[in-house]
């Protein structure tokens, strides 16, 4: 059964709407994200799921029950703040302990449950420092086992990695999953980091505009994005403008400008549509196998991989080759482009921006 | 940047001297064993201290000026606590109203607000009164107080507190244990301020008091009117150095720059 589900929620602010008609379900012990470009309404949709906004319409059930008239601190929801919102006059275990007080949890039961959380998230040793004295990761992590001592049904994160520098924020990231998945707590995040989604998600819901526009595995919502927004916004890709001529059971006819491609079987009708090819499936072959040829503008060095900018007649391709230690082709030389046919994605084409 | 810091260094010192050098000469004189001002004093005695044991006006003026200033910076306090967290938390509509009301006693000029106190008192038959005083001490520490908070609030995160409810606390609970103990040293701050603006006020008070409610500021102007002997020195000399103890006090406990600065939060 679904713990949390969210039915044609609606926020709006005078004449924006920030979340529009967002329908989402998130499962016993799943982990989910919320993704989105900055504004897109996430943290607006968290908000109304922990009861700091009111939604404009639709409903928010918590396992069943509808949360219209509970009030934000009866809902029980463990939540991590973007900037942490520590207690700045309490130590790390007076943080940790202050919901437990709270639920009137008595003395020996709450040490237990505050020891418990601090060995959960690996701050054991620093129970008695203040949140000041604390680096980034550490605040982090005393946020986390904040909303964990509770037991909550259900833990919200927004954005909880984004205050972190890079490398601290990728160790982070596995250490969020083992404590999630230790925890076994069902888990909404909000992010803009695509990357952050994939590593963590068991599905992803991406957002724009306060519109939901896909939701899938993160596997799935990579390899098949439904949308040229899906497409461009997780990962890199190429987008190809091109006219859909015809459609058989094993394919498609496609054209760009003067050149035929061959694409994979589709439901899109005949008309102007969008190819999706990600610059990683996108191989170097000799001139008699090329579906294109072209000339290398730029070339980018980013330590596992190459990145080509190579100029086409289908426009500019993005091509990313991994750094294998061989000879890569220099700028201006010219290079022959293949790919397999099943990894390009024919999407509706954009309406015209 | 050198040459400015060794210039910004003298600029700092001259000033420190030029605020201090009053302070030396009231000290200074309050120890002269004669019978009139004078400096440097010709002897050190205690003279004009003991004078003023037996001068139980000064005592009791004294003794006005420190319950005045406790009850109004208290009430002060109690008002503008509430008033910064709306005024800090958000936009509401009236905020800007509201914010330039509580700092307008500082845009009045304090002959004109006197003249007004007295009008307004002397109307509710409240003129010269203690709480007629508290009143209009209140009125004019305000802004002080106001200021001071708000600085800590503004620098508080709304998340904090929507934290604190969110684990389960009622609002009265997150205001006692997680507001006000994060904005305490801007509310104690504030406190200070307005108790040393309200316990040396003349210009307004001279206006409202009346022989049994007289202030120690009052005082000491209505007797220096009279006589010129030193017992006005050796009451200022007690008065600075019941603020200066107070002033250390607060800067053990909470650190001065930081609550005259404003800077609010850890
Ligand atoms: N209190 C508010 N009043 C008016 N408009 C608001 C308010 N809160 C949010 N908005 C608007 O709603 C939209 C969504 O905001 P929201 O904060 O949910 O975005 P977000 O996806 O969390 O973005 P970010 O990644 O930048 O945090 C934005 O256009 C924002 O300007
Ligand atoms: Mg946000």
């Amino acid at each position: 059964m679904a713990i949390l589900e969210l039915r044609d929620l609606t926020k709006r602010f005078g004449a924006t709407t920030a979340v529009d008609h967002f329908t989402l379900s998130v499962e016993k012990g799943e982990f989910v994200s919320l993704l989105g470009p900055s504004g897109c309404g996430k943290t607006t949709t968290l908000q109304m799921i922990a009861g700091f906004e009111t939604p404009s319409g639709g409903s928010i059930l918590l396992n069943g029950r509808d949360l219209r008239s509970v009030p934000a601190r009866q809902r029980g929801l463990g939540i991590v703040f973007q900037t942490y919102a520590l207690f700045p006059h309490m130590t790390v275990e007076e943080n940790v302990g202050f919901g437990l007080e709270m639920r009137k949890v008595p003395g020996d039961e709450r040490r237990r449950r505050i020891a418990a959380a601090l060995d959960l998230v690996h701050l054991s040793h620093l129970s008695g420092r203040y949140p000041r004295q604390m680096s980034g990761g550490q605040r982090q992590r005393v946020a986390l086992a904040r909303a964990l001592v509770i037991e909550p049904e259900l833990l919200l994160l927004d954005e909880p990695l984004s205050n972190l520098d890079a490398k601290l924020r990728e160790e982070m990231q596995l250490e969020l999953r083992r404590i999630q998945q230790e925890a076994g707590v069902t888990t909404l995040l909000v992010t803009h980091d695509q990357s952050e989604a994939m590593a963590l998600s068991d599905r992803i819901a991406v957002m724009q505009g306060g519109r939901l526009i896909q939701e899938a595995s993160p596997f799935e919502a990579y390899d098949r994005p439904t949308n040229a927004f899906v497409s461009t916004f997780l990962g890199k890709s190429n987008a190809i403008d091109a006219h859909l001529e015809e459609t058989r059971d094993d394919g498609a006819v496609l054209r760009c400008g003067d050149i035929r491609l061959a694409g994979p079987p589709s439901p899109a009708r005949p008309g102007p549509v969008l190819i999706s090819l990600r610059p990683e499936r996108i191989e170097l072959c000799d001139a008699a196998a090329a579906h294109v040829s072209g000339r290398v503008g730029e070339r980018i060095f980013l330590g596992d991989q190459w990145l080509f900018k190579v100029e086409t007649s289908l426009g500019e391709l993005l091509v990313v080759r991994p750094n294998s230690g061989r000879r890569e082709p220099e700028p201006g030389e010219t290079v022959h482009l293949s790919w397999r046919t099943e990894h390009l994605r024919i999407l509706a084409a954009e309406p015209a921006a | 940047m050198r040459r400015n810091g060794v210039f910004a260094k003298l600029f700092s010192l001259v000033f420190a001297l030029f605020m201090l050098a009053p302070l030396v000469v009231v000290v200074g004189v309050s120890f002269t064993p004669e019978g009139f001002l004078e400096f440097p004093p010709s002897g050190i005695s205690l003279r004009w201290f003991r004078a003023i044991l037996d001068n139980p006006d000064f005592i009791d003026a004294a003794i006005v000026s420190l319950q005045l200033g406790v009850a109004s910076a208290t009430i002060a306090t109690a008002i503008c606590i509430p008033a910064a967290l709306a005024i800090g938390g958000g936009r509401f509509p009236g905020r800007d109203a509201l914010q330039a009301l509580f700092l307008s006693p500082l845009t009045v000029p304090t002959v004109v607000l006197g003249i007004a106190f007295l009008r307004f008192l002397s109307t509710l038959g409240l003129n010269g009164t203690f709480w007629g005083l508290v009143f209009c001490h209140v009125v004019i520490i305000v802004p002080f107080v106001l200021r001071l908070v708000l600085a800590s609030v503004v620098g508080l995160d709304p998340s904090i507190a929507r934290a604190a409810t969110s684990l389960g606390a009622p609002s009265l609970t997150v205001f006692r244990r997680i507001t006000l103990p994060a904005i305490i040293p801007g509310v104690v701050g504030g406190w200070v301020l307005a108790f040393i603006t309200s316990f040396d006020e003349l210009t307004v008070t001279v206006f409202i008091v009346n022989p049994a409610t007289t202030t120690l500021p009052v005082k000491l102007f209505s007797h220096i009117t009279q006589t010129t002997d030193p017992l006005v020195a050796s009451v200022s000399t007690v008065a600075i150095l019941f603020t200066v103890a107070l002033m250390l006090v607060v800067d053990r406990i909470y650190g001065l720059d930081r609550l005259l600065i404003g800077e609010g939060s850890h």
